[in-house]
């Protein structure tokens, strides 16, 4: 046996050697790749500071104006003209859609390459022949009740052309707005400062106008400028909720119309859509029954995209949850933009296919 | 690891029963548990939770599915397993250390024909053993309590426990190393709080060193804390698996190999210290 000192010697020579080594280890384990983080998704459940900025920014029309009775020393109260010209009855279901900022987004970027593949020119056409380019000048577009309401940067459109096209008359209507009505179908588009162009019913138009005029009071009241946050917003009524929702999901749709009387929705989609879904209805257990039914329908969801290795589908849906609030609850939920990047993937093939 | 190392550690897990420390132990994890079974209510109703509930009071009403809205309790249980088992495990181990080189006692154990390398060794294997088993026991107690009040099982507590064992390696390395230099329960019991604590810094030491402006004392931060256990790194590999995230294995693999060579390294110089000793 060695003698004692050596042992020691040696004994004090390993440690230094094993705690070197672990140091070393540990370091490198430290910098070594971590595994990939579950994605984060913030849900749009308010406007955020851009959103804020963006809402003040288009608050540029009185909202009493002078012919409403406003005088010089009422403070002036600015509203949205385009979310004021919403031409909305009682039960009408409104969309609206950031259209500008759709298109600088990974599905907007997408819905412009398949349209491109299929159509090289379609957007120059379109630009040539009505003087709108709408990759530019569209900056959103609402679908509100049986009429479409526009906004944008209208100065270069060719009217004239419009009007033989579409053999319509052209009149003036109220103080900045121009209308084009045709001979039977009871149709008309107006188009208000070079800044909204308005089409539907002529009695929606005419409404549209004088709203964003003064001459009449928006019908609906729960038509705020601050809900203008996410890419895509709206509300619809419960009733009309039964078509939204896919055919093989019919008794949670026929569930929904009965219980929710109000469904205001608002969506991100700028990379992944997040979207938060506000059901409101009378307190009551058919309530808090359909919220349970909807939080199990994401749940099962979340266990099909798990059993199918859709990791990102997985890992998105675990942030969906239902929260329960007085009378109603709201629906919180994503989905990765590659789900829907599947809908793109036929683009271009129609361009390809050779002519018979 | 010789058969007399086995024995010597087979001898303390036996004195450890028949001085009752075994049954304190195992008697004090079960009263937690039980303690925690009955604060816990949860109510899981059709496959989504309509209801979390700590101690009676409502936690969260949101509706989604079981497994993720019950995460933070499991990451919480696993934190628990973790931090506690190695706190637990200082308060318990304290005095093992002392009482095998009291006067009296280690005299007979020299006269044994084992070397003071292999009673060492010995020793620090039964601690690391009964640790090992006590850990298990609350890490797995706790999971198996939420399965069957809650209908979900998360492994993220045992993998939590197992961790905190090897942990526990570091912290009693240093404990016996103290206890050669002097032979104190409570200076034993600071040198592995010493070893908790610096551990704990360690395993964020790339976060903290930027606190220190680049030059002498960041380097001098980053040197000391190097050769010590990512003890947040482990803590963090249990709270991902129970975040219900896939368990970081070449990663966890590193900092288990690094926590090993740190406690072999300590090892190393108690042993080189008590082979110099004389008793």
């Amino acid at each position: 046996m060695a003698p004692r000192a050596t042992r020691t010697r040696i004994a004090v020579g390993a440690a230094a050697l094993l705690l070197a080594a672990g140091a070393w280890i540990s370091g490198l384990a430290e910098r070594g790749a971590r595994p990939p983080e579950r994605p984060d998704v913030s849900f749009p459940k308010y406007p955020r500071q851009a959103e804020r900025e963006r809402i003040a920014a288009r608050q540029t029309l009185p909202a009493r104006p002078a012919a409403a009775g406003r005088t010089d020393e009422d403070p002036v109260e600015l509203r949205d003209p385009f979310l004021r010209s919403l031409p909305l009855g009682d039960g009408d279901a409104f969309v609206v859609l950031e259209a500008n900022a759709l298109r600088h987004s990974r599905l907007g970027e997408l819905f412009v390459q398949c349209v491109l593949a299929d159509h090289p020119e379609a957007f120059a056409e379109i630009a040539r022949e009505t003087g709108i380019d709408p990759l530019k000048d569209v900056d959103r577009v609402a679908y509100a009740g049986r009429a479409v309401v526009v906004s944008g940067f209208f100065d270069r459109v060719k009217w004239d052309a419009f009007q033989k096209s579409a053999n319509a008359r052209s009149a003036p209507y109220g103080d900045g707005a121009t209308l084009w009505t045709s001979e039977g179908d009871g149709e008309a588009v107006a188009s208000w400062r070079d800044q909204l162009v308005i089409a539907g019913p002529i009695a929606d138009v005419r409404r549209a106008v004088d709203q964003v005029e003064g001459r009449a009071e928006p019908r609906r009241k729960d038509v705020a400028d601050d809900m203008a946050y996410g890419e895509l917003y709206g509300v619809v009524p419960g009733a009309a909720a039964r078509d939204l929702l896919p055919a093989e999901d019919g008794a949670l749709a026929a569930r929904l119309a009965a219980a929710a009387q109000r469904i205001e929705l608002h969506v991100d989609a700028q990379d992944d859509v997040a979207g938060v879904i506000r059901v409101t209805g009378e307190p009551g257990q058919e309530v808090d029954d359909l919220a349970r039914s909807l939080g199990a329908a994401l749940s099962i969801a979340r266990v099909k995209a798990a059993a199918t290795d859709d990791a990102k589908l997985s890992a998105l849906l675990e942030h969906a949850q239902v929260v329960p609030r007085d009378g109603g609850f709201t629906v919180e939920v994503a989905l990765p933009a590659d789900v829907l990047q599947e809908f793109f993937k036929d683009c271009g093939k129609r361009r390809a296919k050779p002519t018979e | 690891m010789t058969l007399r190392t086995l024995t010597v550690a087979r001898d303390l897990l036996r004195e450890a029963r028949a001085r009752r420390w075994v049954l304190a132990l195992f008697a004090g994890i079960t009263l937690l548990l039980v303690a925690l079974g009955f604060g816990l209510e949860l109510e899981v109703v059709d496959g989504a939770l309509a209801a979390q509930r700590l101690f009676g009071g409502a936690m969260d009403r949101s509706i989604r599915p079981a497994d993720v809205a019950l995460r933070p309790l499991f990451q919480a249980a696993a934190s628990i397993v973790f931090y506690g088992g190695l706190l637990l495990g200082i308060s318990v181990c304290a005095d093992f250390g002392p009482s095998l080189l009291a006067p009296g006692r280690i005299e007979s154990l020299l006269a044994l024909p084992v070397r003071r390398a292999e009673l060492l060794v010995g020793t620090f294997a039964g601690v690391l053993a009964l640790v090992l088993a006590g850990a298990l026991y609350g890490g797995a107690g706790l999971a198996l309590m939420i399965w069957v009040k809650a209908g979900v099982f998360n492994a993220g507590p045992i993998v939590a426990a197992a961790l905190a064992a090897v942990a526990f390696s570091a912290l009693y390395a240093a404990m016996l190393l103290s206890v050669v230099v002097v032979r104190s329960a409570a200076l034993s019991a600071a040198a592995a709080t010493a070893v908790y604590m610096i551990g704990l810094v360690a395993g964020k030491r790339a976060a903290l060193a930027q606190l220190f402006s680049p030059g002498l004392r960041r380097s001098i931060f980053l040197a000391v804390t190097a050769p010590f256990p990512r003890l947040t790194g482990l803590a963090d590999a249990a709270l991902a698996v129970a975040d219900g995230e896939p368990l970081p294995w070449a990663r966890l693999a590193g900092l288990l190999l690094g926590t090993a060579l740190f406690s072999a390294g300590l090892l190393a110089v108690a042993i080189a210290l008590f082979e110099r000793k004389d008793y």
